[in-house]
């Protein structure tokens, strides 16, 4: 067997042209300094930031509560707020986002919903873009990419919208940056069965997510050339390890192959696909520096994954089981999104912070905001801590997760970008797991967490006309058209999304 | 049955059909630990969760993504690098590399190493490939250190990121059925490997391989009677029975917990190794093995010399049902499930299918109200509306004869913070009668004679690494007849099936 050894840019050829990301430089802008030179425009990012609970409790009506034992009303307790407009009151869960001065850099979508049969419980019978009246699966399909779910799985029957924005606004050989904050399921009873995805290619093609902040780390930024000469060598001699050590792979696909039966060709394939895939992507040209670009320090190695769950209400939930320190982690993954996007190494990211049905421990993340819940995340909604239930922790668990979202904003917004900055060229959406609305498997308990009624959605930066800084209240839009708005914000051109039709235009001003 | 593989499997009554597995986290550590010595458990750190159903290994569940190459590169140079630290790369380089280009010594690492984690031994054209890796070790690059290790550490990332080492490829020979393939002697010594011990075959297993010695039944049965003597078949056979009784991880303080593993696998170790029995006595056995912490906890007096095996006497305990693992898994946050429990009763114990509420049904609100604050009273209510009744008096009956052990195994006579609420302990075990307690309970499912069939049903399960066609229950009848006539010794069983002809045959799987 002959090996030869190519080039980078002989492969390059061979592979078709791979396209290069390049962060936005000074000296490529134009005079106005809000394109590049040649009239190309900025870079429009998108992302979007998931949280696996509901906005409310259940049997707690909105801004109802009951902590350490003790009840309250609290008008301001809700995400949303009584006033619409700008200007308005910044909620409980929105305390992160005024902390750092962004109450005017996003808008709150209320009111939002799916639609479902009230009448029958019939796969057949789920309206257009609906929800099948099963919570938790029923409802994932539809918030994600706004096609109909016809039975309780956790999928979707058609693209997610990060994978439709990567399919037109890719600058290199990374689509959308899929990653996850939440390591692991945490329960033994069950496995994540689809609740871990968020991305999906197509109809029940999921898109895993990488849950190691060092993996995407290296991934992102190895391709980087130092500037240092020995620190240079040594970069290149890995570099044409790494290709050599998956070529020897890539070359075996024939003759595998060959030798296996047809369902084992197309498992295969698959693998050796992907494998494809990440030569490409070493292949490509290097990024490079410069400007605000800079690749970030090494996070290092991950976090360790915490034990199991010790369960709802048990004085050992205090302990750290069900944890494995998700708000470290998703600041890591928001840092790696950042610069990926100054860098322009990819314009898509989805931050699943809690997966669907989220078990993680809440204790600790409450603990630290001053509401201790003995509860993991989706019984918190469910009232698993006796003392403290309803909205309070409800929405600290979610101002645990706005505070994320907040980070990434953040960072955005102080990234310098021509004559703006980064955030003014991206549609960030926050996206929680469910409303607060009516019960969607019986159709009649109000004030339920398993709901897709009375969702929300949040729509940060300026791309494409986006105005932020507004509570826009929807009559029972499809949360699909939020995500159509934010799609075109950053060159969508059609005005569909799976079975939704035309975008929310009040969230252009 | 419970069955759970779509479409139809022809032959399944000679063959179960097969695919490309991929090794499952447990297995890749347990690989590169035997095989390369790294004791680190890599693939837990960085591959994303096996989905378990209730076995890590369903096949059915496994996706290439971008994220699982990125994973099992960082993994692959992760291993390589702890591999070939100079304190311990004697393991695996056994020879003394005269330099950098000493062709001899890195061929031979490459054929060793290859044939150990390919399972089979590298063709020449093969190694001629992995060869050309030697010139990282050669190349004339002052800046770059890099010596002779530095290319068998390619050599170890490229194979630990193959397919080949990835995949347990079945592929076989036509025999004159048609559609049934048998086994070469190299992928009989990986099925015979991973599914006794977790783990890669041994080098004496290739020997045997090549030898072409595996095809024998006789043979075959006298190497899985070595590998059941080896501490990691022990371990296999805790592992399966965590995933199947579902107490795999579970809540709890560290020392409870460690209790409770003491206490299961000691059972376990007893009855299926240590002084074989019927395997049926783990669930009637009438002693437990725990320490003063487990003694105080199930109020059973505190062993003499801290650790010991002590007598149930007449609690009303006996078996693993007693155990806290077991009760711990299936429960609510805080508190038992019945419903939970008798779901655990009738799918794993018993085989029989539980459909999921419909979905008109709130399910995350408790049974329904009632003036009682008693919990039991509220289950009643609860089955007392018909559309619930119909199926939770096939389950909740079952959980509320073991109500009165809570979650951490505790017995108690009333609800937890209920003085009121007394709990008798008396449930039914639908089609088979009353019981009051793990131990009556236990002895009702051996008296079933379902709790045998549905064991060896979940052992087929596991080996083939998927749920059973419906085909295949001729397959398990038949296992279960030899468990049956072997007095319900699981190493007989065990060895009979990997003597069987059937264990060395596949069909194609039509799904993927």
């Amino acid at each position: 067997m002959k090996k030869v050894r190519l080039s980078r840019r002989t492969l390059l050829k061979g592979l078709g042209g791979v396209a290069v990301g390049l962060p936005v430089l000074e000296c490529m802008l134009d005079r106005n300094g809000e394109a590049l030179a040649q009239s190309v425009p900025l870079p429009k990012r998108y992302a979007i930031v998931f949280a696996g609970q509901a906005i409310g409790g259940d049997d707690w009506a909105d801004n109802t509560s009951i902590v350490a034992g003790k009840r309250s009303t609290d008008t301001a307790a809700f995400i949303v707020p009584p006033e619409t407009g700008s200007g308005y009151t910044a909620t409980l869960p929105l305390k992160p986002l005024a902390d750092l001065n962004l109450m005017g850099d996003f808008s709150l979508v209320s009111g939002l919903r799916i639609p479902f049969s009230a009448s029958s419980v019939d796969a057949s019978a789920v309206p257009a873009a609906g929800a099948f009246r099963d919570f938790h699966g029923g409802g994932a399909g539809p918030l994600l990419c706004g096609t109909r779910s016809q039975s309780s799985s956790f999928t979707c029957r058609s693209a997610t919208s990060d994978q439709i924005v990567a399919g037109f606004n890719k600058p290199g050989s990374i689509g959308a940056l899929v990653v996850r904050a939440q390591p692991a399921w945490y329960l033994s009873g069950s496995s994540f069965s689809g609740r871990q995805y968020i991305s999906y290619k197509g109809d029940a093609a999921p898109i895993e997510a990488q849950v190691s902040p060092s993996i995407v780390y290296h991934s992102l930024f190895d391709g980087f050339t130092p500037t240092d000469a020995s620190a240079r060598a040594q970069h290149d001699f890995d570099l044409r390890a790494r290709q050599s050590v998956l070529s020897l792979i890539t070359d075996k696909r024939t003759r595998v192959l060959g030798t296996v039966g047809a369902t084992d060709r197309t498992r295969l394939e698959r693998h050796f696909d992907e494998i494809r895939d990440l030569e490409l992507r070493i292949a490509a040209l290097p990024p490079v520096t410069g400007g605000q670009c800079q690749p970030p320090a090494d996070p290092g190695p991950d976090l360790p994954v915490g034990g199991n769950n010790a369960g709802s209400g048990s004085d050992t939930i205090a302990t750290n089981t069900g944890y494995s320190d998700e708000g470290t982690r998703a600041r890591l993954m928001a840092d790696l999104i950042h610069m990926a996007f100054v860098c322009d190494i990819t314009r898509v990211a989805t931050l699943q912070i809690t997966v669907f049905q989220s078990h993680m421990n809440v204790y600790p993340i409450s603990s630290a905001l001053g509401v201790p819940i003995r509860a993991d995340l989706h019984e918190c909604g469910h009232n698993g801590d006796a003392m403290t239930r309803g909205q309070i922790p409800v929405s600290t668990c979610l101002q645990w997760h706005i505070s994320h979202y907040a980070y990434l904003l953040n960072k955005l917004k102080n990234t310098q970008e021509g004559a703006g900055n980064v955030l003014d060229n991206s549609a960030i959406i926050f996206m929680p797991e469910a409303g607060h609305g009516q019960q969607l498997n019986d159709a009649m308990s109000a004030n339920a967490t398993h709901s897709v009624e009375k969702m929300v959605l949040l729509v940060a930066g300026r791309a494409g006309g986006l105005k932020p800084g507004r509570h826009i209240a929807s009559a029972q839009a499809h949360p699909g058209q939020v995500l159509i708005s934010a799609m075109q914000a950053v060159g969508y051109t059609k005005n569909t999304f799976g079975e939704v039709t035309g975008p929310l235009p009040d969230l252009f001003g | 049955m419970i069955t759970g593989a779509g479409g139809s499997a022809p032959r399944a009554d000679t063959a179960s059909a097969s695919v490309a597995r991929r090794l499952s986290r447990t297995e890749i550590d347990a690989t590169v630990r035997d095989l390369l010595g790294d004791t680190t458990n890599p693939a837990g750190r960085f591959l994303a969760e096996d989905e378990f159903t209730p076995f890590d290994n369903d096949y059915t569940r496994q996706n290439p993504s971008a994220a699982l190459i990125d994973s099992l590169e960082a993994t692959a140079g992760d291993i390589a690098a702890r591999v070939l630290a100079p304190a311990t790369r004697s393991r695996i380089v056994t020879c003394t590399p005269t330099g950098p280009g000493d062709a001899a010594c890195f061929r031979q690492v490459i054929e060793t190493v290859g044939r150990r984690l390919f399972r089979r031994p590298l063709s020449e054209d093969e190694i001629t490939a992995y060869l050309t890796l030697q010139s990282f070790a050669t190349e004339n690059n002052p800046t770059v250190p890099h010596d002779f290790y530095t290319a068998v550490g390619l050599v170890l990332r490229s194979m630990l990121q193959d397919p080949e080492f990835l995949y347990r490829l079945e592929i076989g020979a036509p025999t004159s059925q048609p559609g049934v393939l048998r086994l070469n002697s190299y992928e009989i010594a990986t099925r015979l490997s991973y599914f006794l011990v977790g783990s890669a075959p041994d080098d004496r297993l290739l020997d045997m391989a090549k030898a072409d010695a595996l095809a024998d039944p006789t043979a075959r049965r006298a190497e899985a009677t070595r590998l059941l003597a080896d501490p990691r078949a022990h371990d296999q056979v805790h592992r399966f029975h965590a995933m199947w009784l579902g107490y795999r991880a579970i809540p709890g303080s560290t020392d409870l917990l460690a209790a409770f593993n003491t206490e299961t696998t000691a059972l376990i170790d007893k009855i299926v190794f240590d002084q074989p029995a019927s395997y049926l006595t783990l669930f009637s056995s009438d002693q437990t093995y725990v320490n003063a912490l487990l003694a105080a906890q199930y109020g059973l007096p505190a062993p003499a010399g801290g650790a010991g095996w002590v007598s149930y006497g007449t609690t009303g305990r006996a078996g693993i049902l007693s155990h806290g693992a077991v009760l711990a898994a299936f429960s609510k946050f805080s508190d038992t499930s019945p419903t939970q429990r008798g779901i655990f009763v009738q799918t794993r114990l018993l085989c029989n299918v539980v459909n999921p509420p419909p979905a008109n049904v709130n399910v995350d609100q408790p049974p329904p109200a009632t003036t009682s604050m008693c919990k039991l009273d509220r289950y009643a209510a609860h089955r007392s509306v018909a559309s619930c009744g119909a199926c939770h008096n096939n389950l909740d009956p079952i959980g509320i004869g073991l109500e009165q052990y809570d979650i951490g195994g505790k017995f108690r006579t009333s609800d937890d913070g209920h003085p009121e609420c007394p709990l008798d302990g008396n449930g039914t075990l639908p089609g088979y009668g009353t019981f009051n307690g793990p131990a009556e309970l236990g002895q009702k499912l051996i008296d079933s004679g379902k709790l045998e069939h549905c064991f060896v049903e979940h052992l087929l399960r596991y080996a083939v690494g998927r749920a059973l066609y419906p085909e295949e229950q001729g397959a398990v009848d038949t296992l279960a007849g030899g468990f049956k006539a072997s007095n319900y010794s699981l190493t007989d069983t065990l060895l009979d099936y990997v003597a069987s002809d059937r264990f060395a045959l596949r069909t194609e799987d039509a799904a993927p």
